[in-house]
């Protein structure tokens, strides 16, 4: 998996692709978390991302309650139709923000 | 002629369409219809389309002044392709049309494993299914899924439950494939020592407990538990009887997420990280149901047999009976020694009052004599020694 993460203000947009799984939603997790200090919006940007496992799906709202604890939020772009279909079936797509 | 097949139970009739309905044969297969129902009114229509290919705009209007005869009509097993068309035309909307569930073939997939209620494969690199034998409704397979779902929503680590399949005649459930070796390998190969077990199983425990659970969300096991009592009022002395059926009455309603069936063999760790397995009794209460069900496995459905523990955990009696009490003291660490004796008692009263009823009804008094001996044992004992069976568990 690759991280690739861009500061604009108040914004922290966070690029993935790959595969992410237990080998890798750790340093995803700490990715995130040691660049939200002063940031209001987290937009995790999905277009290269192929697959996530449970692991990777815990983060992710782990994530968003972290932001929704400080009065930000956390936004989901260019989610695929595979892993939107992941979101599907959890029932994810009705707790996450999910912009097309 | 001979177009449709027709079952009748319970008053609902199902018609399966079969093959292609087009122009052609739609006024043939509408009369066929129409002779099969003949004068008869049922409560209910259901269309199995499971073996229809194609449906043109003929067939839809046979559908249509169905519906109008039967406003509750039901379209099942339809194939993606067929489910298209009803999507287009607008059905979709107008009627519940139910999607066929996906056909897998297991040939060639390894088997990793095999348990009381079915088979599970290992499907692809991120995935497997889990076969359930006969004896599992689709019911019970949905619910199972959906406790799953419900689990992983509320942050609890297990594997994701995709969808329900087909599987030559009988029904399976596709999760995500874990890499994963469950405590009771990670104890046996000795790759853990026991103290760490305990202590991982305990967190994950708390965790679980720690998850607050809305109501209707989850069946709440006071209910249940209170069905054992009632089944055990003919099988108890009155006096004994009235007593637990008090105690059982008096915890708390407490809306703490439980597992159900909280042992070694349904927790499992993939790098360093623990993930629960078989969610299919998952359950809100307070947490003594949970260590009820703890007890059952390590001590109380091994208590007339030693050897079973050995079987179906992979312990020895002695270091079953070890686990259950280091469990037990580090998931009350900070109580007193008697506090946390008087709490095994009371988790020991619970379990034994789901132990008598199910070998009582599963075995009979003859077949399953020196487990209900022990159950009775137990609860003759404890129940007048005791004066409720919750405790504060200092959980929100």
């Amino acid at each position: 998996m690759m991280i690739r993460k861009s500061l604009e203000n108040d914004v922290l947009t966070v690029f993935l692709s790959g595969r992410l799984d237990t080998s890798n939603s750790a340093e995803f997790d700490s990715a995130v978390r040691e660049s939200v200090d002063s940031v209001n919006e987290v937009v995790l940007d999905m277009r290269g991302l192929e697959y996530t496992s449970s692991s990777g799906l815990r983060v992710i709202l782990a994530l968003h309650k972290l932001m929704d604890a400080k009065g930000g939020k956390l936004v989901l772009r260019n989610v695929n139709s595979y892993i939107m279909e992941i979101f599907d079936v959890t029932g994810f797509s009705d707790i996450l923000t999910i912009e097309q | 002629m001979n177009y449709i097949d027709f079952t009748n139970k319970d008053n609902t009739a199902t018609i399966f369409l079969k093959g292609h309905i087009d122009s052609s044969n739609a006024p043939d297969i509408e009369k066929e219809i129409n002779e099969t129902l003949g004068n008869e009114k049922f409560d209910n229509l259901v269309i199995d389309a499971e073996e229809l290919k194609y449906i043109s705009s003929a067939g839809l209007r046979i559908i249509l002044r169905l519906k109008k005869e039967y406003p509750d009509l039901k379209i099942i097993n339809v194939p993606t392709e067929i489910y298209e068309i009803f999507d287009m035309t607008g059905f979709a909307e107008m009627m519940t049309i139910e999607k066929a569930y996906r056909k897998f073939s297991v040939d060639g997939c390894e088997l990793i494993g095999k348990g009381a209620n079915g088979s599970v494969y290992r499907y692809d690199e991120d995935t497997i299914v889990k076969v359930y034998n006969q004896y599992s409704s689709l019911d019970d397979i949905k619910r199972e899924r959906e406790m799953a779902r419900k689990a992983l929503i509320l942050g609890v680590p297990t594997a994701i439950p995709y969808d329900v399949v087909k599987v030559g005649d009988q029904y399976g459930s596709v999760f995500e494939l874990l890499n994963a070796d469950s405590f009771a390998e990670l104890l046996i190969s000795g790759q853990k020592t026991m103290d760490e077990i305990v202590d991982m199983a305990v967190e994950l425990a708390k965790q679980i407990h720690n998850t607050p659970v809305k109501d209707g969300e989850m069946p709440y096991i006071k209910d249940t538990a209170l069905g054992w009592v009632d089944f055990l009022k003919d099988h108890l002395p009155k006096e004994e009887y009235e007593k637990l059926n008090k105690m059982v009455n008096d915890i708390p309603r407490e809306h703490h997420m439980l597992h159900g069936d909280y042992h070694i063999k349904n927790v499992m760790m993939q790098n360093g990280e623990v993930l629960l397995i078989d969610m299919d009794t998952l359950c809100v209460g307070h947490p003594i149901f949970e260590l009820a069900s703890v007890y059952n496995a390590y001590i109380g459905f091994n208590s007339a047999d030693h050897s079973i523990a050995k079987d179906f955990l992979g312990l020895d009696w002695d270091d079953s009976v070890l686990f259950f009490n280091k469990f037990m003291h580090k998931y009350l660490e900070g109580r007193s020694e008697e506090e946390i004796e008087e709490i095994g008692k009371k988790a020991a009263v619970l379990g034994f009052t789901r132990i008598l009823r199910r070998t009582i009804k599963r075995f009979g008094y003859e077949n399953g004599k020196p487990l209900i001996d022990k159950a009775r044992e137990c609860l003759d004992k404890y129940i007048f020694e005791l004066d409720s069976l919750y405790f504060d568990t200092g959980i929100e």
